[in-house]
């Protein structure tokens, strides 16, 4: 078969990291391989070690990830520990979860995304010289002060964590930092800025409350025609251009969504368990799949290595996983052919499942029905995808949605900061047991598993957004969501299938890769793209 | 005008998000005022395709200049010293690695990995990882003791996990601008100027450590006192500049109550993190700190340490960061 012969073919690649191959059959892509081609093997050298040496190795699994991992190292241990949190160490871990993600989001639309709109493929679009203005690299309008405006919130998190990033703050049973009226109003202003300084100035065009009335896709398009400065903004000409170039036309991927959720009430999660976890989330967990949500619960989910560079084939829940390496060379003779594991949730009635990950997953869980009055609640993009399905520029448009909503939600953490309050309850440290921790990253759930045994770690197993969305097929062959994705997109000019470059770039994987496209009928190389990767 | 070929190995690409994170210069400043021609980086700049490849070839045969090299993350050697653990464009990278450095002006290793294998050559080492011309505290590293870039010097190290931005875009642009020469490298590798100097200096928490002066606890607990002797911190007895050149222009990690981890020394991360080592002062007989300020020793600290004691003065038993 042409389009196996191709995944083992030794054709020559231009990129580390992640390499896709797509199969191109009568301008249709019909098959996808994501691969990811290095593996350093964290989760092995976590075994053995200090309870707490997650909080200092996890955040260097992705450097634009640091402080989700830290989040969500601390809460994994505060669940094995049983500790105490006072309301400020929640207030402030919040706060510096939703800084490093206001941080990504201009740093990746403007640096990582938005570039590719500049590809000359477009230059007879209408909106194209407009499009090369704003967004060329290094010198577009907008991807300079992009860039520039991304450092903002860095600022605000290196208030509590000292830097950013790679900051180990957040430990079981609290906080590390005791911040003074000085740390919080330097972050309140530091915040404006970035507000004033660009999300309403550049981006919306109109103030955030005004962008955030918009309920469906049909008040999204009445804002858009409101006025000139919304029309014109970064935000008006992205949608109109997107929509010119038919961004919302394809990359649908596999329709089922997980979010495990992320920011806790300060009032909710002082005593954190794995079990009362969902009822605390501000921004909800949850699973979207053919029009139903189900409750996320960790005990279903499971991580396939059969076509991974592991040993052994299956899938496993990650308190019982393994991280046991086969050399890439031996592995291919097995069909295996990536260093991600592909993750999968196990939904009741239909088994494991690839589910989609990241900011539009998040949004369709924020409308889902029945939210405490402090949990996030926003229909826009459900009734989005329940209208036009998901899509790239749906994709795209979830993550600058939280721009937005995480500045409204940071100030009002700032604001609840007691600074006369403790920010750390000292914990027992508890020789054994098992802790699950799991946080909302910018580009996804991300999640640890840790269990203790003998006061040292006996299993720490992690799950990247980045493995929900590129990792491989599973035991029973079905695709990764990316891989899914791709499969469907029509190509313009098979000698330029851009499009697929789209549709890697609208999951904002952590890795760099390389998109391979392949005739399916001669096997022959038709192109290669790189795609920027974040982290 | 110098060109660069950035490079990265086993990462997390930290070391990148720090440097965006430069104002003075910007890397945009740096591409567009400084005249660093970034010929290619894994997460900058335009769609290269099938010119990437070609690219780092040019540089690896000597086709196209290479003034500076800069790689981040580890060589990844596993598995038995094929390197297949890490491929890029279709061969492992550390092949690479060893056809560009021999090419280049000048070599630098950016952040821990880089320059020591950091936290993926921590013990086990699953993917037998190893700084470029160190292993640890180990001379010799992939490329060499004996590796010298073209300009006639060894590695330059720039360590940290991740490096401060401005270590990296001032060395950039030292090096851009001619000013190599003016380098002054400590035994390790490490530009002085950046190096010379330890974590504590300018440390907010230095007049209790002049006092003996402990912070018991975390959170509300770091409002008094200096985290070396209970929480671990390391900023007596590692060189950086951390609070001399504040990290994303505000604090530092020792300012915001975190104790400093020694992320710029070889040994990190410290006691390969082994149960009870993490965030607690490893003593001798319950009390006294294992390891002492540099260039001290047990006798004459703990003389030290009396005589502080005697002295310190009442409010540095209070607390001083207050709201």
């Amino acid at each position: 078969m042409a389009t196996k012969d191709m995944v083992i073919s030794p054709v020559g690649r231009v990129e580390g990291d992640l390499d896709v191959r797509v199969t191109i059959e009568d301008n249709v892509v019909v098959n996808a391989w994501t691969e990811a081609a290095m593996f350093r093997g964290f989760e092995i050298i976590l075994r053995g070690k200090d309870p707490q040496a997650g909080l200092i190795v996890t955040p260097r699994i992705c450097g634009i990830c640091g402080g989700s991992h830290l989040y969500k190292s601390a809460y994994a241990l505060d669940t094995a520990w049983r500790t105490e949190l006072p309301p400020n160490a929640i207030l402030i871990r919040n706060i510096a979860q939703a800084a490093e993600t206001m941080l990504s989001i201009p740093r990746w639309f403007y640096a990582l995304f938005a570039i590719d709109l500049t590809n000359k493929k477009y230059a007879r679009a209408k909106g194209y010289d407009e499009v090369v203005r704003r967004f060329a690299p290094f010198v577009g309008t907008g991807y300079e002060r992009g860039v520039a405006i991304s450092n903002k919130p860095a600022e605000v998190y290196a208030m509590f964590g000292g830097q950013w990033p790679h900051s180990s703050f957040m430990i079981p049973g609290g906080v590390m930092c005791a911040p003074t009226l000085a740390e919080v109003s330097r972050s309140i202003a530091i915040l404006d800025q970035w507000r004033d300084q660009w999300l309403e100035s550049d981006w919306l065009g109109c103030s955030i409350d005004r962008w955030l009335e918009n309920e469906t896709w049909d008040d999204v398009m009445a804002w858009m025609e409101e006025n000139d400065r919304q029309y014109n903004s970064d935000c008006g000409v992205f949608i109109r251009f997107a929509q010119e170039i038919g961004l919302d036309t394809y990359g649908r991927g596999v329709g089922n969504f997980l979010a495990t959720g992320t920011f806790f009430n300060h009032h909710e999660y002082n005593h954190p368990t794995i079990e009362g976890r969902n009822a605390a989330l501000i921004s909800r967990s949850g699973i979207y799949e053919n029009g139903n949500y189900h409750d996320f619960d960790q005990a279903n989910v499971r991580e396939d290595h059969t076509h991974s560079f592991f040993k052994g084939t299956g899938e496993l829940h990650p308190f019982d996983g393994v991280t046991d390496p086969v050399d890439p060379a031996d592995g291919r003779k097995q069909d295996k052919y990536t260093w991600a594991k592909a993750p999968r949730y196990i939904i009741p009635g239909k088994g494991s499942t690839p589910v989609e990950v990241g900011p539009l997953a998040r949004q369709m869980m924020a409308g889902k029905p029945n939210a405490a009055d402090w949990q996030e609640s926003d229909n826009l993009f459900r009734s989005a995808v329940e209208s036009s399905g998901p899509n790239i520029l749906l994709r795209a448009l979830a993550r600058m949605h939280e721009a937005p909503k995480y500045y409204k939600m940071a100030r009002k953490w700032l604001d609840e900061i007691n600074l006369h309050d403790r920010f750390y309850t000292k914990p027992v440290e508890h020789a054994s047991g098992k802790g699950f921790g799991s946080t909302e990253a910018a580009r996804g759930a991300l999640s640890d598993w840790i269990v203790l045994e003998g006061g040292k770690i006996a299993n720490y197993q992690v799950i990247t957004p980045t493995a929900w969305n590129i990792g491989p097929r599973d035991g029973k062959n079905v695709n990764g969501p990316m891989e899914q994705a791709f499969i469907g997109a029509e190509i313009a000019d098979m000698s330029d299938p851009v499009e697929i470059g789209h549709v890697a770039r609208s999951f904002d994987s952590c890795l760099v890769c390389t998109v391979h496209a392949y005739d399916g009928k001669t096997g022959k190389e038709l192109a290669q793209y790189r795609v920027n990767g974040s982290g | 005008m110098a060109n660069v070929l950035w490079l990265q190995g086993g990462a997390c690409s930290g070391n990148t998000m720090s440097f965006l994170c430069a104002e003075e210069p910007t890397a945009v400043d740096l591409v567009t005022d400084f005249g660093i021609n970034v010929l290619w980086h894994p997460s900058l700049g335009f769609e290269l395709g099938e010119q990437a490849k070609q690219i780092c070839m040019d540089c690896a045969t000597g086709k196209t200049p290479l003034d500076i090299f800069v790689f981040e993350g580890t060589v990844i050697q596993a598995p038995n010293g094929t390197g297949r653990y890490n491929l890029f464009a279709g061969r492992p990278m550390m092949d690479w690695v060893r056809e560009l450095a021999a090419q280049a002006q000048i070599v630098v290793a950016l952040g821990d990995c880089a320059c020591w294998g950091g936290i993926p050559a921590t013990a086990p080492n699953p993917s037998d990882s190893i700084g470029l011309q160190y292993l640890k505290r180990e001379n010799g590293g992939f490329l060499g003791a004996n590796f010298r870039s073209k300009m006639g010097l060894p590695v330059v190290n720039i360590p940290g996990c991740p490096a401060h931005p401005d270590w990296v875009v001032q060395i950039l642009v030292a090096i851009a601008t001619g000013r190599a020469g003016d380098l002054a490298l400590d035994e390790l590798g490490r530009p002085q100027t950046f190096f010379k100097s330890f974590t504590q200096t300018g440390c907010t928490r230095v007049q209790f450590f002049e006092y003996k002066q402990s912070s018991v606890e975390f959170g509300q607990g770091t409002r008094t006192g200096c985290l070396f002797y209970e929480l671990g911190c390391r900023g007596p007895v590692t060189r950086s500049s951390c609070n001399r050149i504040l990290w994303n222009r505000q604090s530092s990690k020792t300012r915001a109550g975190m104790p400093c981890i020694g992320c710029t020394e070889p040994e990190f991360p410290h006691f390969d993190l082994m149960p009870g080592t993490v965030f607690k002062t490893q003593k001798i007989s319950g009390s006294v700190p294992k390891e002492v300020p540099y260039g001290t020793d047990h006798v004459t600290y703990m003389a030290h340490s009396a005589a502080a004691r005697v002295a310190a003065p009442q409010w540095t038993k209070e607390d001083l960061f207050v709201v």
